[in-house]
């Protein structure tokens, strides 16, 4: 842990209070602070309905998505020892995308389909990027992952009349029931994640170092990527696949907190989720009353990043150490 | 440690161990040594479980290792190997805190003052907070040696532990690994070295394709004959003053 990461910690918590405060009161609506303050003693008031039906659910999911997705990218980059490994370019999250639109198709009775048929999509997405050569090299892994993504975006642009996933993803209309759902499986996997968290630096040893201290590789991996595959496809679930979070967040957290995953992960969290409301809250805010969404916002974010990480650091030889 | 009727085949090649058996004796140093393709580091991937026989077993403290569990087996046998591949940045004292693990739940923490005693012992202490991937290649054996010992083991097995040591270093580890002997630690290495393999050791392992030729100590083991037939090379034994009885290589 880097000396000053308590004021990063410090930092990156008021701009999050800050950017909270003004997505409550941005909008089609502009409500003013001192409105905010009046309308929680008048729950029949038309602000209250916007500020608490619509922009509080908005607002929770916006952070429980971007933090999930975040820690989901850096848990991912620790298993497969590959710092831009990720959700999106690992195809995980379209798998996600693909599975719930076929699950709606074919099984619309079963209970919580959306979030099962997600995680199944994810695994399936998984299986294929385990199972093979893919892990013998990070260039293959990505390679893979991407044709993977493009697969799984094909399918999934077949079953829904050639909609594009990435326009459809956003916190738009987002009802407390899913918030609801957002907030229980996201609080449950962080917790886990952060418990979790040492076994991500065990993972920067080689395997045979591992076991020569008696560390059981296999169990810490793929408990690590099964709990990166549920957060991811928690997020996919409910509101849809968004590009690059877990990518841009952790190696932009590397550089400031450091690489140990007790603390990388838990500011990657508060970033994540920072990145995303501001994301939303901008894509809602730049052209209202129409808006874009956070998944575009974070596609023109995240594309640049990956290049310039690429281009910049010896990423694919080991964590960047720059 | 002992062997039992070891035997080890790679699949589709011929180089493997064979029918190996023979104690390294408590508390001494033991070399393992052969030409190339012998089976030394074979031998010694069997003895860290890394690799497991077709027969034969391995007996640690009286007991089949492989009826250890991995936590059981490391708190009671641990290996230095060459150059580690690192996936991100690490620091000397995470290496370190990792010979630890055997001993905690997977879960738990290590205790940094549970560390500081290795990274003192191993002259690594102001080194603590720096990136092992910023040491010298000597640093850093210092640092996986330090890492091996943290385990406490009765049992510490050196694949080439010289390599990238310049000449003081190697003298400064040598004289670690007897000073760890006298203490009651078995040592086994692999060298290449075969004058430093006879200097600095108790007892030797002579390998040659998978097979032991001889073990005994190194006075029993110097006799030309017998290393010109396994290194198949003409070998002299010239006394070399203030260091002793020293094995030359003959032109052909």
């Amino acid at each position: 842990m880097k000396n000053n990461a308590g004021w990063w910690y410090g930092g990156v918590l008021t701009l999050l209070c800050i950017t909270i405060l003004v997505a409550l009161m941005a909008g089609t609506t502009w409500i003013s602070l001192g409105q905010l303050g009046r309308i929680v003693g008048a729950p029949a008031s038309r602000d209250f309905t916007t500020v608490f039906s619509l922009r509080v659910p908005r607002i929770l999911s916006s952070l429980i998505c971007g933090g999930s997705l975040a820690v989901a990218g850096a848990l991912f980059q620790a298993v497969f020892r590959n710092p831009i490994a990720d959700p999106s370019i690992l195809g995980i999250s379209s798998a996600a995308d693909f599975f719930k639109l076929g699950g709606a198709m074919l099984v619309p009775w079963l209970p919580g389909r959306s979030w099962v048929m997600a995680i199944l999509g994810g695994l399936v997405a998984l299986m294929i990027l385990t199972n093979g050569k893919a892990l013998s090299n990070p260039y293959r892994l990505i390679i893979v992952g991407v044709a993977l993504d493009a697969t799984f975006v094909g399918l999934q642009q077949l079953l829904s009349g050639g909609a594009t996933q990435v326009s459809q993803s956003t916190f738009n209309a987002m009802t407390w029931a899913d918030t609801t759902i957002l907030l229980i499986l996201g609080v449950l996997g962080l917790f886990v994640a952060l418990i979790l968290a040492p076994w991500a630096n065990y993972l920067k040893l080689p395997d045979d170092a591992l076991r020569n201290v008696g560390i059981p590789v296999s169990v810490l991996r793929w408990s690590l990527l099964l709990l990166a595959t549920y957060l991811a496809t928690s997020v996919t679930a409910i509101v849809g696949v968004i590009p690059f979070v877990g990518i841009v967040v952790p190696n932009v957290a590397r550089r400031i907190v450091g690489h140990d995953y007790q603390t990388l992960l838990p500011f990657s969290m508060l970033v994540g989720a920072w990145l995303m409301l501001a994301a939303d809250t901008l894509g809602r805010t730049v052209i209202v009353p129409s808006e874009i969404s956070a998944a575009t916002m974070m596609a023109v974010i995240g594309g640049p990043f990956v290049i310039i990480l690429l281009q910049r650091g010896r990423v694919l030889h080991g964590m960047s150490t720059h | 440690m002992e062997c039992q009727h070891i035997s080890y085949q790679y699949p589709q090649q011929a180089t493997g161990l064979v029918d190996l058996s023979g104690l390294f004796p408590e508390g001494q140093v033991t070399t393992i040594i052969g030409p190339n393709g012998a089976g030394k580091s074979t031998l010694l991937n069997v003895l860290a479980r890394r690799l497991l026989p077709q027969q034969g077993t391995v007996l640690v403290a009286g007991k089949d290792s492989r009826a250890l569990s991995e936590r059981q087996f490391a708190q009671q046998v641990a290996l230095v190997t060459q150059q580690h591949e690192l996936f991100d940045e690490l620091t000397v004292r995470e290496v370190v805190a990792t010979g630890r693990l055997p001993y905690h739940g997977l879960l738990s923490q290590v205790p940094p003052a549970e560390v500081a005693p290795y990274l003192e012992a191993n002259g690594l202490a102001d080194l603590a907070d720096d990136l092992i991937q910023n040491l010298s290649g000597g640093q850093q054996q210092r640092v996986w040696l330090a890492a091996a010992l943290a385990q406490e083991p009765r049992v510490l097995l050196l694949d080439e532990p010289t390599t990238y040591l310049d000449v003081h270093y190697q003298q400064a580890l040598m004289a670690q690994l007897r000073d760890l002997a006298a203490r009651g630690m078995t040592v086994i290495q692999v060298l290449h070295d075969i004058n430093q393999a006879f200097r600095v050791s108790d007892w030797l392992w002579l390998l040659q394709d998978g097979r032991l030729v001889k073990c005994g100590t190194p006075t029993e083991l110097r006799t030309a004959p017998l290393l010109a037939q396994t290194f198949k090379t003409a070998v002299e034994i010239v006394e070399v003053p203030k260091l002793g009885p020293y094995i030359v290589q003959l032109p052909e």
